[in-house]
């Protein structure tokens, strides 16, 4: 008797796979055919070519907003590391009745829009936002300060916000599954506090904190809005540069290549970070 | 301030340190008291273990002496210098966790070898240690495999020698048998035991199982309420319970309430519902007062056609269970229940039969610890 190759769990599970295939995977298949393609003034020639990345090789533009892209992206990620760690071990280890409050308090300014949160920060920073107007009351300084919106001080305070998070999230559960007992058994064994920390609480929340990580660095380096609004002359991007090439500039195959420049980073991120997991881990191979 | 530290007595009846003194030992969680001011003392080289239910407070003294929770009241000393006063990694202290607490992203050389880094080893000797330490416990040949990657039982030796390979002055160990199966509990016991003796160490373990701590012990404090209700040898604990707590507890004798009618020498007279008895008992019953008759299973037999010599109780068998070796009966004597050890075929359930104990053999306890220490005012 012949089995059919496929169970009908397979069956079930088809929809979803095709789905998955037509509107995540063709898109990007297709922006990648794209970047091997050129623009011959207002048609696209189908010939394949690797003109368009040897372009972006060799354009300081581009590759400085592509490594400015990841600069910040870094930056955040070790603001957010910094800011998030003690904000997780709190919420995690001293919090009991409240956690459930806290950490929806946390989640709540992700439900209004980027928007609403980037806008806020302008009536936060502006020259006569509130922080300038509290610090002349105290007569700190007597007129305003300009340098604090529309420069790259501005955009990296809205990322961090912004993102925060989903750092904190990471980290939260990592902390909560890290044992106390595993701290007193190195206090036990004569470790003094900063050696705990080096040796057992830092270790063990490693995976929260790439984990956490990667999600801001995609996030950030992806993020568009936040420069464009708050950056100033310094809010042209690596995004804003694919946009343009979209639309203005009616560039696809230079715009796919960039898009798939960027996209290959991440994955190769993604993939060291994954390594990370591993190694620090936890997560050991079997016997 | 100076510890006052309880004084004991060597072979040669000299006095000695103990190698550890708890006086008023006393620790309050809110407005629970879960220690109530306990007096103890451990001496060099020996097995002592911590035994009462749960919640009886043992854990918290355990936690206490490890430095794990801080002391409400009291002092507990170690080589006569006060410990509720030094932080836990400075104390000459090692723990097995309940649970192990083995460090899952190290390997177990690597959990061995943690503690060495902390005390005044050569870097060039930790290896070595932890590998001899690793041999001690048969578990050498596991040194790179992660904790995850262990049985119970292989977890559990590689957290004995994680605390031993830093020798310590005491080891404490916390319901260390616990988490693992009924044979493996019987091996780790005959090794901890073994191991002890090899090492020369103190072990304060802490348990909730008799059989354990009299297989193991020198020592047993038998732990209720967070007070100590009796500690002693083994055999006095078992053949002398100074209360019907610990004769019930321990080897579940049943208790017999009475009354004291006259002391004569080393025996009371105690007058129960069944008759009236003259049994060995504790120093501090007195005419007049109450107290319980002991009767544990072995000491209580079926009685034949002649028992001469022999205390006599009318009982009605109501229950029966089957050990192998022998059979345990739930005899009813009135409304008070008398559990019998019977090696042969058993009378059944139902039937009226005649139980007989040697009054030289049973025992006399206090119905209640004797002074009861009431919880310190203010203690907090």
């Amino acid at each position: 008797m012949r089995r059919s190759i496929l169970s009908v769990g397979d069956w079930l599970a088809l929809p979803v796979v095709a789905a998955l295939i037509a509107l995540c995977c063709a898109p990007l298949l297709i922006l990648l055919a794209y970047s091997f393609f050129q623009v011959d003034f207002v048609t696209i020639s189908y010939d394949l070519t690797l003109a368009n990345y040897a372009k972006i090789a060799g354009s300081e533009t581009y590759r400085g907003l592509i490594a400015r892209a990841f600069g910040s992206a870094f930056l955040v990620v070790t603001l957010t590391a910094v800011i998030g760690y003690p904000v997780a071990w709190f919420v995690a280890k001293r919090v009991h009745a409240a956690k459930s409050t806290l950490l929806t308090l946390l989640l709540v300014p992700l439900y209004s829009g980027d928007l609403i949160r980037i806008f806020a920060w302008r009536v936060l920073l502006g020259a006569e936002g509130a922080i300038n107007r509290s610090l002349m009351w105290l007569g700190v300084i007597d007129e305003p300060f300009s340098g604090l919106l529309f420069s790259p001080l501005a955009t990296h305070i809205a990322l961090t916000y912004n993102y925060l998070p989903f750092m904190v999230i990471g980290l939260w559960l990592a902390f909560e599954s890290l044992d106390d007992r595993w701290l007193e058994a190195a206090a036990d064994l004569g470790a003094p506090a900063p050696a705990r920390f080096l040796r057992v609480i830092l270790p063990l929340t490693v995976p929260g904190l790439v984990a956490g990580g990667l999600m801001v660095f995609v996030m950030v380096a992806g993020d568009y809005l936040t420069p464009q609004l708050l950056g100033g002359a310094s809010g042209i991007t690596i995004i804003s540069a694919i946009n343009d090439l979209f639309g203005t500039a009616f560039d696809w195959p230079l715009g796919s290549a960039i898009a798939w420049t960027m996209l290959s980073i991440l994955m190769v991120c993604f993939g060291l970070g994954a390594l990370a997991i591993r190694r620090s881990s936890l997560v050991a191979e079997d016997v | 301030m100076t510890s006052p530290s309880p004084r004991q007595l060597d072979g040669r009846g000299r006095f000695v340190r103990p190698l550890l003194a708890a006086f008023k030992l006393t620790k309050t969680y809110g407005t629970v008291h879960a220690v109530r001011g306990v007096d103890f003392a451990l001496a060099e080289n020996s097995y002592v273990t911590l035994l009462g239910p749960s919640g009886c407070g043992k854990t918290s003294i355990l936690r206490m002496i490890g430095g794990f929770e801080s002391v409400s009241s009291g002092a507990v000393s170690l080589d006569g210098k006060r410990l509720d006063e030094t932080a836990a990694n400075l104390r000459p202290i090692n723990t097995v966790f309940q649970n192990y607490a083995l460090f899952p992203h190290l390997s177990v050389l690597e959990n061995v070898a943690f503690g060495l880094s902390y005390r005044d080893v050569a870097k060039t000797q930790i290896k070595l240690l932890a590998m001899n330490a690793l041999k001690t416990v048969q578990m050498e040949a596991m040194a790179d495999r992660r904790p995850r990657q262990l049985s119970g039982g292989q977890q559990q030796r590689v957290a004995l020698a994680r605390a031993i390979v830093n020798e310590p002055r005491l080891l404490l160990l916390d319901e260390p048998l616990s988490a693992l199966d009924r044979r493996m509990r019987k091996d780790m016991q005959i090794e901890l035991k073994d191991l002890q003796r090899r090492l020369g160490m103190t072990f304060l373990h802490v348990t909730h199982d008799q059989e354990e701590a009299f297989a193991l012990s020198d020592q047993i404090i038998v732990m209720r309420d967070g007070l100590i209700e009796q500690q002693g040898a083994p055999e006095a604990i078992y053949a002398q319970p100074e209360t019907a707590y610990v004769a019930d507890f321990i080897g579940g004798a049943a208790c017999i309430p009475a009354e004291v009618k006259a002391r004569e020498g080393a025996n009371v007279v105690l007058e129960t519902a069944f008759g009236s008895f003259a049994v060995p008992g504790v120093s501090t019953l007195h005419a007049g007062g109450k107290a319980v008759l002991c009767v544990r299973p072995e000491q209580v037999c079926v009685a034949q056609a002649e028992t001469e010599g022999k205390a006599q109780l009318k009982a009605r068998v109501v229950h029966q269970v089957y050990r192998g070796s022998d059979w345990l009966l739930d005899c009813t004597c009135g409304d008070q229940v008398v559990q019998v050890l019977h090696r042969e075929a058993p009378p059944s359930v139902g039937e009226d039969i005649t139980l007989a104990f040697d009054t030289a053999k049973v025992w006399a306890a206090a119905v209640e610890a004797r002074a009861v220490t009431p919880p310190e005012a203010g203690a907090v």
